[in-house]
Formats: structure tokens, sequence, C-alpha cells
């Protein structure tokens, strides 16, 4: 009990409870567009970005929100150029930030291995107050973007042309998609780590959606398993003394292990009742 | 009023022409069937038509407004649609629930009138009692008709449909193309369909536009040889 007394792990709370909210949102629409890598690509530019604002002497957050945002306008018109193998373009950005990023770092000796080290397996120790505003402020702005245009962002989901076809902004769209998953990767980021934090956006998604059929099921099952993964990650994170990230995620892998099992026997107990049903009729 | 007017259309991929010199008109109330050979451009030429592609050469315009000077509603299916990722999670009935979105209803909830259009059209092909399904738990047939009730559901002044009836049984085809002629007649809905079935659909069709390849041509150049008004035969 003694962990909620301390201010960080309140913040460390906090700061979970808002990603658990915005995580399978984001992940749901990044699988469907297939697209699960690319919060991969923008956590490895994101570090680019991280290292960038410790060489210059800027707020690394500032540098990484920059970045981030032009990679993703970047990574939608890359997709349009190689439509057909659109995972290429994932690939690219992913090995420019990650050289981009070391090239920076070894540019900088003033100490910033460090801090490079925090940014890849995060903290929960360093959540600031202003983190948790920031990352309230942005929920807010996924929440209501997806009260009013969760139709739009369904039909373009299930197929761009049809969304065309109907008269929406397809590319504005998409573009808009990709830097709210940029920015919420960059002010995530120092909270689980690079390393981590597409795994921790797409995981609740993917496990929920074996639960759901419906659309709106899958977010909100995913939320439900978020909030488990995550708190319970974090909670073992403080007493065990491992990194956040890696903790959470192991923790959400758990549960898909679980569901997998779960969902596997009650297909087994249909079939041994449809048969049993059969045998007496 | 013309809901399509093609002008002299010619499209090429990279420096392979495929189309050259497309013309022709789809008006309120037309039943047109495309037909032509496998790889005569048919999609190609539906993806300029919707301003997926760009023509090199040539116009395209689709009216603005309906006959009711309303947005002009377009009800695209495409060829691939039967193909949609099968983990998509989405119920039967939320999928075809999608279609009334595009009739002002982005920002708005769906009403009475919205849900009974679409139970209507999912009773046109058979659906309605699989409307809480996964979609990805249904066959090639039936994603196709649930694609087709999402086209009725739409309600739209402009069918755009790419080989619509792939995986359909014949009776159902053809109760199909009955319920395209009669949104065509009494409606003057403009249809503009691609299909392999010419002997079915002439019954149906008031217009036919064939691709046929030019014999003189060195490369793969197609071209509109043929647009024939058919006679409508006796319903």
């Amino acid at each position: 009990m003694e962990m909620f007394f301390h201010g960080f792990m309140q913040r460390a709370f906090q700061a979970t409870f808002l990603i658990s909210l915005i995580a399978p949102v984001l992940g749901l629409f990044l699988i469907l567009r297939r697209q699960s890598l690319m919060a991969d690509t923008l956590s490895h530019i994101s570090l680019a970005g991280v290292a960038l604002g410790l060489l210059v002497g800027v707020n690394p957050t500032f540098t990484n929100i920059l970045v981030v945002v032009l990679v993703a306008v970047l990574l939608e018109y890359l997709r349009i150029i190689y439509r057909t193998y659109s995972e290429l373009s994932i690939a690219i950005l992913m090995s420019v930030g990650m050289a981009l990023a070391l090239v920076l770092m070894g540019l900088n000796d003033n100490g910033a291995t460090l801090s490079i080290n925090q940014f890849l397996f995060g903290s929960i120790v360093t959540i600031s107050v202003e983190q948790v505003w920031v990352l309230l402020g942005l929920t807010s702005i996924i929440a209501i973007l997806y009260f009013f245009f969760r139709k739009p962002m369904y039909v373009l989901t299930f197929d761009e042309d049809t969304a065309y076809t109907a008269g929406l902004p397809v590319k504005a769209m998409s573009i808009l998609f990709n830097v709210l998953t940029g920015v919420t990767i960059a002010v995530i980021m120092p909270i689980v780590g690079a390393l981590l934090v597409s795994a921790i956006i797409v995981l609740p998604a993917a496990i929920s959606m074996r639960l759901s059929k419906s659309f709106n099921g899958v977010i909100l099952i995913g939320i439900g398993i978020a909030l488990i993964g995550m708190m319970t990650g974090l909670v073992a994170s403080y007493e065990l003394g491992t990194p956040p990230g890696a903790s959470i995620t192991l923790c959400l892998i758990l549960i898909f292990a679980m569901t997998t099992v779960f969902k596997t026997l009650l297909r087994y107990m249909k079939i041994g009742k449809l048969s049993h049903k059969n045998g007496v009729s | 009023m013309h809901y399509i007017d093609v002008k002299n259309l010619a499209f090429q991929y990279e420096e392979e022409p495929l189309l050259e010199n497309i013309s022709f008109r789809v008006n309120p109330g037309d039943f047109v069937m495309l037909t032509g050979e496998n790889g005569a451009a048919k999609t190609t030429l539906l993806r300029n038509i919707l301003g997926l592609l760009k023509p090199s050469k040539g116009s395209v315009q689709l009216s603005p407004k309906n006959l009711d000077a309303e947005k002009l509603v377009i009800g695209y299916v495409s060829q691939q649609v039967s193909a949609f990722n099968a983990g998509f999670p989405s119920t039967v009935l939320e999928l075809v629930q999608s279609g009334r979105y595009q009739k002002g209803k982005w920002l708005k909830r769906l009403g009475q009138e919205d849900k009974e259009q679409v139970r209507r059209s999912l009773e046109s092909v058979g659906m309605w009692e699989m409307r809480h399904k996964k979609i990805g738990e249904l066959s090639g047939g039936q994603k196709q008709r649930i694609s087709i009730a999402r086209v009725f559901a739409t309600d739209p002044d402009l069918f755009i449909l790419d080989e619509p009836t792939t995986g359909m049984d014949v009776r159902s085809r053809e109760e199909f193309y009955q319920l395209l002629k009669h949104n065509s007649e009494k409606h003057k809905k403009g249809i503009l369909i691609v299909t392999h079935d010419h002997e079915e659909i002439r019954n149906y069709a008031n217009k036919h536009i064939e691709l046929v390849r030019k014999e003189d041509s060195p490369w793969r150049c197609f071209s509109m040889d043929s647009c024939k008004e058919l006679s409508r035969q006796p319903s």
C-alpha cells in the first residue's frame, strides 16, 4: 500500500490510466490499417528527436514532437508511393530513425547516454506533473476526435476507396491519424520506453479483437484490458524494480495467452456440447 | 442532366497505354452494363470515373447534384470487397449501417428511417437473420451480399458496381438485377455495372458499353468500339 503514498507513483498511476484510455483506440486503427509497425517506426524516430533535443540543449519533448510529426506526414507520403508494399516505408524510416539517433548521440558527449537509456526503457520515477497534464490534454483531444469522427474512421479503415467515394478527405484523415499517433508516442515514450511503446499501444486492441464481434465492443474491451494489464504491470514494476514498459508488456502478453487458452477451451466445450446434443437426438 | 460524362478519356499506367478514346454518358434512369474480356481495364475505367485514378487525357465529369438538386450520392462496390479483411471487427449490421453515414449522418445518430432502410436492404439480400454475425465469419457469397446490402442502405443516386455478383447463385443474381432495374426505372437511379454475365443482365440493362482491343495497335490499347442501346425486354 505504501506505493500509493509516493507522489511519483500517484503520477505514474494517473499517466497509466490515461494511456489505457487512448492505447486501444489508436491500436485498433493501426492494426486495421495494417500499420502496427508504424508505432515502432515512430518510436525509433522519437529517439532521434530526443537525441536532437539533448544535443542542441532544448527540452527533448519538444524536439521529439516536432520530429515525429514531420515523419508521420512523410510516412503517409511514402505509404502512397509504395502502396503495394506499404511496410517498405516503415522499414526505411525505422532504419533512418535508429541511425540518426545513434549519430546524434555520438556527437553528444555530455552524458546523453544516461538520458537516452531512460527514454529507451522508460521510467516511472521521472514522470512530472506537466507530463501528466500534457497526457490529459492529449487524451481529451483523442476522446473528442474519436467521438466525432468514429464513423468516418470506421469507413476509412474498412476500405479507403469506399471512403473516398463517400466524399471523405482520405488523405487529410490519414495524415491527422499519423500525426496523433506520433504525438502520443512522443508523449508516452519517456514513461514506457521507446523499445516497447508500440507493443503497449497495439496489444490491448490485438487481444480485444479476438473477444468482440463489434467495433465498439473491441474498443471498450480493449480499454478494460489495457487498464488491467497496465496497472498490474506498473505495480509489478514498483515491487520488482523492473522497467515499467517491459513489465506492462509482459502483463499484456500474459492476458493474451490467458484469453487464447480460454477461447480455445470454450471452442472445445462448444464442440463437445454440439456433438453430445447430436448424439442424444 | 448526366450523372457521368466521360469525354475522350485515355489512361496510361506508367508508360503503358491502357485506355483511349473512351466517351459515354450515364443519365438518371440508365442501367448501363460495362463488359470486356479479362484484362480489358474495366476496373481501371471505373477508378478513373470515381477519381481514384487520374486520366492521362480527356475528362470525367460527375454531376455534383441529383435530380432533386441535392448532393449526388454515389454507391460503390469494388471488385475486391468480398476479400475484405477477415479479422475486421464488425458485425454485419454495423457494416450495413455504415452505408447510411454518407446520407448526412457522419456526425448524427441514425434515426428510425435509417434503421428501416438498413433492415430492408439486409432483407433484400436475405441477410437479416445474419445481422449479428461477425463479417469475417461469412462465406465469399455472403460477404458479396452484404456489400450489396450496404450500397442499397446508402440509397445512392448513382450505383457504380464492379462485378458485384461474384460468388452469388443464379437466383440471387436475377433478384439483384431486378432490384437494380426497379431502382433505375422507378426511382431514376443511374447504374453502371461491370459484369461478365452478358446474357443474364441484358434483359435488365438499357445500355451496353463494351471495351474492345484495337487490332492494329502495337500496345495493349483498348478503346470503346461499341455502345449499343439495348431494347428493353418486357418484364
